[in-house]
């Protein structure tokens, strides 16, 4: 046996074992037992991650779990973990993200026998098993374990009739996209005979696409990009976030809600080679996805919903960067974002935690109170919002601008404008609360959007100080994004990490033991001097526009109603769409699936 | 836009079943001798002396899914006891005295108990070699002392049902599930192998740890019913709503 052989089955059940152990022994324990063992093993996933990654630098790892490793050329009835960078970094990711919500929670719920730590710790393990498996139906399987826990998390508010609604949304909208993938499951499974990614992709390569393969790849891609909160499979995930509590936003928008593309990535790199078509869709969703969910983050009220909708559009970006060109850049972008948006959403957290509300409108001006907790808050808050932007060196300015080198031309001015509007949205926001730049918006009643106010505590009682933890959590991530931007290895093993994830062949080669093949290794993802300038351009640009949307207010509303005459009914219109229905959500669910299947289908099969 | 979402319905249903009939009418026909997996399949639970081989398939050579499926039922379980946890406007009230029940249901129920207890016991201890398993015969054991609360008996019921072993049983049994997973990796075998000796086929002690991932499924799956089922009943028959706050 080798190190994969023992980690990465590991790093699935070990969480689950702890899990078990907080669940039963929770009810004896102190609290700050049941925090730091479920700390622990967030930081024991995280490092067993970094030790996936680095023993898969030089090629895939496949480990058959329980010894049924299939002879060469036989038909293998196991389940293999395949292991590459890409992988090992996600598992990374999974574990700091994780690491990062229990900090900050440590005096955050009135958490009843462990239970809390217990769905997170579960969680982690059913992301970590979607991210390991070499199994379509295993990716299955952890998909809705997934789902099972977000579901809950989701709505752990139970006091709140519209936090039971939005995970009763969230299960309904994901338990349809997991329906759509199992199908699919079934379609390939009755035409090739096989579970095993790599065996399916072996027996459709090279043969001329059927309808059976091609339906088949789309229904499984269709059911990830649910959870990708790809347009028009979106609509649960801003409800979801603003319900949720803070730091489970952090893992929703970090890391589970990104897994969704490296779903898609993973099965249509290593079953769908012969469908072209595929391709090209993927950019038209997530370009869509990315310039809907910029528009969309401007408008919002409710900072988790704003945060919520920025990471609709940020995973727009990683879609159309993992499938078009931009392989090597993606993977960097992703590991930044989450870190920065990890931060955002805990600083959210800490106002809820001291003022009692998530509304911009409402907490105009309230983050002035001089206390220097509150002034360290607002200045991570802004670094943040900065970075989100572009800001060198951090981590999602590295990714963006490698991501600008990677894509086509065409495709450069959607990245650089959706993370100007949505880094714009989010610094105004934090100007507005935590500075009191620019007037006090009129309160009007808002029936068209939902505001921020009367959201439940997530503290037992109001805090009169932010808690060393609650600063300490978002600044940890933040330097962690930072970390992401500075250290050279993450730009190496980041580019590797991207090129190999995209290489459906080598991913087959390993798994059928048929011979690694070398790859060539990629230039790492680094700055360059047109990268720092774009960065810092970006990030004034996004300054000068939150600035101007925040003096806008001094303009007497008759200057003022043209504009709003102009765009106003769109915005209103898109807004309308998001109504909240559960029967809209699924309507567009169907109507989405169908086109994209259509759209693939019909060109691969003629 | 009730009628915008009738029609995205309606074209979304027309072209996914366009897509269904494109995707099955090319499958392959059903029902010929050709089928690589059961080949493989069967021969593999042969191997390891497991006379039935969906229980080879579910706790042998795809253990995995199993432990994955297992651990959801556990989530479901502790999503349930978070979401149904007393709210702050609720309180527990006295059940309702319960509706006058049939001297012969309530005998009927009485007398099934040992009966379906026993059935449970058979179904998990036997899934190795006969249909059933730990999952079913988890379900029902499980069943089995709910037929106190059709019996009329709510109390009962409460005073049978280990509530507050329950809630402790159903995350053993999944510990123990990977602990047994665990130890194959220990033995130096793997990750969910075999490390007991595999016995005489169709023998009561065969299959090596296939019969014993079944015992520690049903704990889990029955503990994890009861939890469920005894949630919802609660739920249902003492919480009332009380001044709000």
């Amino acid at each position: 046996m080798n190190t994969v052989d023992v980690l990465a089955p590991v790093a699935v059940t070990g969480p689950v074992l702890l899990a078990c152990l907080v669940l039963v022994a929770g009810r004896w324990l102190p609290r700050p037992v049941i925090d730091a063992v479920a700390l622990a093993g967030a930081v024991g996933l995280a490092v067993c991650g970094a030790l996936l990654v680095h023993a898969t630098l030089a090629g895939d790892a496949v480990t058959w779990l329980g010894g049924w490793t299939p002879p060469p050329g036989a038909h293998p009835v196991g389940i293999a973990l395949v292991v590459d960078p890409a992988a090992g970094g996600l598992v990374v990711l999974v574990g700091v993200l994780a690491a990062g919500a229990l900090l900050f929670s440590w005096r955050y719920f009135a958490s009843v026998e462990a239970r809390f730590h217990g769905l997170v710790l579960l969680f982690s393990a059913g992301m970590t098993g979607f991210v390991l498996a070499g199994d379509l139906f295993t990716m299955l399987v952890f998909f809705e374990l997934m789902g099972a826990v977000a579901y809950a998390l989701a709505a752990y508010k139970i006091e709140e009739p519209r936090s039971l609604q939005g995970g009763l949304t969230f299960g309904v909208v994901n338990s349809l996209g997991a329906y759509l993938a199992l199908c699919g499951i079934g379609v390939l499974y009755a035409r090739t005979g096989q579970l095993s990614l790599a065996y399916v992709g072996e027996t459709l390569a090279g043969a001329r696409p059927d309808g059976p393969a091609v339906v088949g790849i789309v229904l499984v891609l269709v059911g990830w990009l649910v959870k990708a909160a790809a347009v028009p499979f979106h609509f649960w995930l801003a409800d979801a976030h603003a319900v949720a509590p803070t730091p489970v936003c952090v893992l929703f928008s970090g890391v589970m809600a990104p897994l969704g593309v490296y779903g898609v990535v993973r099965v249509s790199a290593v079953a769908a080679p012969e469908v072209p078509a595929l391709r090209g869709v993927l950019v038209v969703v997530g370009a869509v996805t990315a310039v809907l969910g910029a528009v969309l983050c401007v408008v919002q009220r409710n900072l988790k919903r704003l945060l919520a909708y920025s990471t609709i559009a940020h995973i727009g970006l990683f879609l159309v960067g993992a499938t078009d060109g931009g392989a090597r850049a993606w993977l960097v972008y992703l590991a930044g974002h989450a870190g920065v948006k990890a931060a955002l959403f805990l600083l959210v957290g800490g106002l809820l935690a001291r003022f009692g509300s998530v509304d911009e409108i409402d907490l105009h001006g309230a983050g002035r109170t001089g206390d220097p907790a509150d002034r360290v808050a607002a200045a991570l808050y802004v670094v943040a919002a900065l970075a989100l932007a572009g800001l060198p060196p951090f981590g999602a300015g590295l990714g963006k601008a490698a991501l600008e080198e990677s894509v086509p031309g065409a495709l450069v001015p959607v990245v650089v404008g959706t993370s100007v509007v949505t880094a714009a949205a989010v610094l105004r926001a934090g100007l507005r609360v935590f500075y009191g730049v620019g007037p006090r918006p009129e309160r009007r009643v808002d029936l068209e959007r939902t505001s921020g106010e009367g959201e439940e505590r997530e503290t037992t009682g109001r805090l009169r100080h932010a808690t060393a933890t609650m600063l300490a959590a978002p600044a940890l991530l933040l330097a962690a994004a930072a970390v992401v931007g500075v250290l050279p290895l993450i730009g190496r093993v980041g580019a590797l990490a991207g090129e190999r994830l995209a290489d459906g062949g080598a991913y087959r080669a390993a798994v059928l033991g048929t011979g690694a093949v070398a790859g060539a290794v990629p230039e790492p993802v680094s700055w360059h001097p047109p990268g720092v300038v774009t960065g810092v351009l970006t990030t004034a640009a996004a300054v000068v526009l939150a600035l101007l949307v925040l003096v806008s207010g001094r303009v007497p509303a008759r200057r003022r109603r043209p504009v709003r005459r102009a765009i106003g009914p769109v915005v209103l219109g898109l807004e309308r769409l998001h109504s909240g229905h559960v029967g809209d959500y699924v309507a567009w669910l169907l109507f989405g699936a169908a086109v994209i299947g259509i759209a693939v289908a019909a060109p691969t099969l003629g | 836009m009730s009628r915008l979402r009738l029609v995205l319905f309606g074209l979304g249903a027309v072209g996914l079943a366009v897509l269904w009939v494109v995707a099955t009418t090319g499958l392959p026909p059903v029902g010929t001798d050709v089928h690589p997996y059961r080949d493989a399949a069967v021969a593999a639970a042969a191997a390891h002396a497991t006379a039935n081989v969906v229980s080879s398939i579910n706790f042998d050579q795809r253990t995995f899914d199993t432990l994955g499926e297992e651990t959801i039922l556990l989530a479901s379980v502790v999503a349930v006891t978070t979401l149904l946890r007393p709210a702050d406007d609720e309180r527990v009230e006295p059940p309702d005295p319960p509706p006058a029940v049939l001297p012969a249901t309530r005998l009927a129920g009485w007398a099934l108990l040992p009966v379906t207890l026993l059935v449970g016991a058979d179904v998990v201890l036997h899934g190795h070699l006969t249909p059933g398993g730990g999952f079913q015969g988890g379900v029902v054991l499980a069943t089995a002392l709910h037929l106190l609360y059709l019996a009329g008996s709510f109390p009962a019921l409460q005073w049978v049902r280990p509530t507050r072993w329950a809630p402790l049983l159903e995350p053993a049994g999944s510990g123990l599930f990977v602990v047994v997973g665990l130890a194959g990796l220990v033995v130096g075998a793997g990750f969910t192998a075999e490390f007991l000796p595999p016995g005489v086929l169709g023998a009561p002690l065969s299959s090596g740890t296939v019969l014993l991932l079944n015992v520690v499924a049903g704990v889990g799956v029955g503990a994890a019913v009861v939890s469920l089922l005894g949630q919802f009943l609660r739920q249902e028959i003492v919480i009332g709503p009380g001044a709000a706050p």
